[in-house]
């Protein structure tokens, strides 16, 4: 497995221009936006005095690139700047907030793979029967239903009526916390899940009429070793692609979830962040996010190379 | 003299009517769910209501609103005088007062408290105080308020969460160069007089307060208040999962439930839907100016046509469609709560002939269009706006109606570049001068930022705002009311009230008509 440092450290310094690129643009494109921090702050009662002297406070009367020097000065020194809603320092909310959009999105992919792998197998060893049709439907039915609407469907079913999970929250400790985050989880997996067992089920029907495995299993191979070996390693790879270029999405999907399940997570922050036209918290989330999926590009990446020889890293 | 006794007659009466008579079960644990998070527990710096309408629990003012909002009742000063020439006020403060860490609240943290919050570079609220000249201490129970000119409204101003009264050595000792850097850092761990201390503060999710050991109030029974050991506030954004979770017994009260949702809630034999009467009115401003910003002519500039639209709006269908029957038609443009306020009939009954007749001496027989800024995504809004579309077709008005974001809204309103919104407004002090301020006085905001300007109106104001007698102060806010409300720059929908479930277990809880979240005879029984 090629895997050389000198890959790892290129790629990682690639990220250094994208990163910079996404701060200039998200930095002009908030300020775009209609509507500012500071009336969307003070509302609709404000007078012209109070909204110029909070402005002036947070310096947004000045010049865009005076404040993106402003900006860039604090960044090199680790700061992010203050919320203007929250009046709390941007970095330390995005610390407390990230981890558990982290767990969230984690237990959601690990969810979406217990459930889209078995099942892929399952509908692609029997593909063209009915058991394939039910699988394939049921989870057709996952992807097109509405995350928050599937968030409410489980919340009412399976808290308020059977109570088998609390309504929403965040626990204490980690046993507490997977119990409270399991439901987000499976209403953010759902959709994921559904994709990645269309897609793994192809790959694997592919892989199974491919000649190296009439090959595997004309040498007269164990039917398990022919199916780990090389049925879903080679039928893995799209799927891990797929997995991470999703990531993303998942962290999008967290938006709604974390709204609909009272978790206090990052997606919950940048809701009420853009609107209340947080300029600071908005800024910062973003970058944080960037780095993230970059860093998640880079590790599908590494593990594709891990398990695909021809590619070269 | 005489007012002074008429004013300590009607405070306690009113303290009779606050405290539960029947004995409370002591302790226990209440968890509110809100729908916000609090952003800063300072009452000066503060500007929003997930703040004012729960710091009143941490900290005291010295009197208190009561609880139908109108009037106010001793807090922590005992009585009060005011001079003849009325440009000061003699204050007395309740002996033995102690802040929740147990140091003693002094006359230096009374006046100290008041300048803060009187000082015009602190905060937005301070126009409620801009009476005020000076505070001396004269007594260590005794402070005396200088003013800079009569103000009958001063003794509800100092019952108003921007003049609580907090422990300035603390405060002054909190880190921060300037004082709304010091605001900051005491807010993060509050300490008042109130009935509860502040515990705890994880943002966005749980706030934990406790009782204050030292609260100086005890209730009708002479029992010690409050009642409970700590209450929980909870945010839970979702209007479908902060239900979800008081009907699984998760929490035990629930603020903002949805019109739809109160009969649902009210036929719930575990559940308490109560309906608190209030000061907040539902309206659709209008941009009242000769052109519209773009440069185009105003149809609305013309008294008829706003006439016109008032009268085509059928408030009774309304309110069933949109709040289902929960809230009632307007008087006038202040709500049924607020002291001084025109009950002398529905505002503009519905009459669509009448409508069409206005429309058509303005010269507009073949209808005319206008365009409104509604909330995206705000079911209220929608229903509103879809209600109200439906209702001006029929007398030719053709209403669009342009999805915004909040902030958006905001800046285009500001801005003067708007046609018509949809708007609320809550009372913060019991009495009519703030809302008449924003609504009517047009050197405050344009009138809300309509345009809208009546000069006689100005100086009846400027006048009432120095008014001692009372009976010239009604006389002056009846005149107000009549001048704006012949062709008002906004249509007046409805007063809605508070809509709070809890379980059937918690008693004793109490929203004023000003919003304040009042726990502190609040229980929950076994």
């Amino acid at each position: 497995m090629p895997i050389s440092l000198r890959y790892v450290v290129l790629r990682l310094l690639q990220i250094v221009p994208t990163f910079l690129l996404i701060m200039v643009v998200m930095f002009v494109l908030v300020r775009l936006l209609p509507g500012d921090p500071t009336s969307a702050l003070l509302g609709e009662r404000a007078t012209d005095e109070a909204v110029a002297r909070i402005n002036a406070q947070y310096g947004l009367d000045k010049p865009i690139l005076v404040q993106f020097g402003v900006f860039l000065a604090s960044f090199f020194r680790g700061d992010l700047g203050d919320s203007i809603v929250d009046k709390t320092p941007v970095l330390g909310l995005i610390l407390s907030r990230l981890p558990v959009t982290l767990f969230l999105t984690a237990l959601a992919a690990l969810l979406s793979v217990v459930m889209a792998v078995p099942l892929a197998f399952v509908a692609a060893l029997r593909h063209g029967s009915g058991t394939d049709s039910a699988i394939r439907a049921g989870f057709q039915v996952g992807l097109s239903t509405p995350v928050f609407y599937l968030g409410i469907l489980l919340l009412t079913l399976f808290a308020a009526h059977l109570h088998w999970f609390p309504v929403g929250g965040y626990g204490e400790h980690f046993g507490d916390k997977l119990y409270h985050l399991f439901l987000p989880a499976l209403t953010l997996a759902l959709s994921l899940s559904a994709v990645l067992m269309r897609n793994l089920r192809n790959s694997i029907v592919e892989v199974l009429e491919a000649e190296y495995v009439d090959f595997a299993r004309a040498k007269g191979l164990k039917a398990r070793v022919v199916l780990g070996k090389h049925v879903l390693r080679n039928a893995v790879i799209p799927t891990v692609t797929l997995l991470g270029l999703n990531i993303g999405t998942l962290f999008g999907g967290a938006v709604i979830t974390e709204t609909v399940f009272a978790v206090p997570g990052a997606g919950r922050l940048m809701i009420g962040a853009i609107f209340g036209r947080d300029y600071p918290v908005i800024l910062g989330l973003t970058l944080a996010l960037a780095l993230l999926v970059s860093l998640v590009f880079l590790v599908t990446d590494l593990v594709q190379a891990a398990l695909d020889p021809r590619v070269s890293a | 003299m005489k007012k002074l006794i008429g004013a300590l007659f009607s405070i306690a009466l009113a303290v009779a009517v606050t405290l539960p008579a029947a004995a409370a079960t002591k302790g226990g644990k209440l968890i509110y769910a809100r729908y916000a998070d609090s952003l800063l527990l300072d009452p000066v710096f503060n500007d929003a209501n997930v703040d004012i309408w729960i710091t009143t629990n941490l900290y005291d003012t010295l009197f208190l609103p009561t609880d139908d909002g109108k009037d106010v009742q001793p807090g922590l000063a005992t009585a009060w005088q005011a001079a003849d020439d009325g440009l000061s006020y003699t204050i007395t403060l309740r002996q033995g007062v102690k802040f929740a860490d147990g140091t003693p609240m002094t006359a230096d943290d009374v006046k100290w408290s008041i300048e803060r919050a009187a000082n015009p570079k602190n905060g937005i609220f301070n126009f409620l105080l801009t009476s005020i000249g000076s505070v001396a201490v004269t007594a260590p129970d005794t402070v005396v308020i200088k003013l800079k000119q009569p103000d009958p409204v001063l003794i509800k101003a100092l019952a108003t969460f921007n003049t609580a009264i907090l422990p300035m050595k603390a405060y002054e000792a909190s880190p921060g160069a300037t004082d709304e850097e010091k605001a900051k850092t005491f807010a993060e761990h509050p300490l008042g007089t109130g009935p509860f201390k502040f515990v705890s503060w994880e943002r966005n999710v749980s706030m934990k307060l406790a009782r204050n050991e030292n609260y100086w109030r005890k209730d009708a029974a002479g029992q010690q208040l409050p009642y409970l050991d700590e209450i929980e506030f909870v945010t839970i954004p979702d209007d479908a999962t902060r239900i979800l979770k008081l009907q699984a017994g998760e929490v035990d009260g629930a603020e903002f439930i949805p019109y739809a949702r109160v009969a649902e809630l009210k036929a719930d034999p575990n559940l308490d839907m109560q309906l608190w009467p209030s000061t907040k009115v539902n309206f659709l401003t209008l941009n009242v100016r000769p052109t519209f910003k773009d440069g185009s002519k105003n149809p609305m500039a013309d008294p008829r046509v706003r006439q016109a639209m008032n009268y085509a709006v059928d408030k009774d269908a309304l309110i069933k469609i949109v709040t289902f029957d929960v809230a009632k038609p307007m008087t006038s443009f202040m709500s049924s709560s607020t002291p001084y306020v025109n009950t002398s009939g529905p505002a503009f009954p519905f009459d669509a002939a009448k409508a069409k007749s206005l429309l058509a001496d303005a010269g507009f027989a073949s209808g005319l269009d206008v365009t409104c800024l509604a909330l995206a995504g705000s079911a209220d809004e929608t229903a509103i706006l879809s209600t109200v579309q439906q209702m001006w077709s029929q007398v030719g008005i053709r209403l669009k109606i342009e999805q915004v974001d909040n902030p958006t809204r905001t800046a285009k309103y500001r801005a003067g570049d708007f046609q018509m919104r949809v708007s609320g407004w809550t009372d913060d002090i019991a009495d009519p001068n703030e809302i008449v301020s924003y609504f009517a006085y047009s050197p405050n905001i344009q009138s809300m930022h309509t345009g809208w300007e009546d000069k006689k109106v100005n100086e009846i104001f400027e006048a009432s705002a120095k008014e001692m007698d009372a009976g010239k102060r009604a006389a002056q806010y009846k005149q107000i009311q009549d001048s704006y409300m012949e062709a008002p720059p906004i249509i007046p929908l409805y007063e809605s009230p508070y809509p709070v479930a809890f379980r059937k277990s918690v008693k004793g809880f109490v929203q004023i008509p000003l919003g304040n979240n009042i726990f502190v005879g609040a229980s929950v029984e076994k």
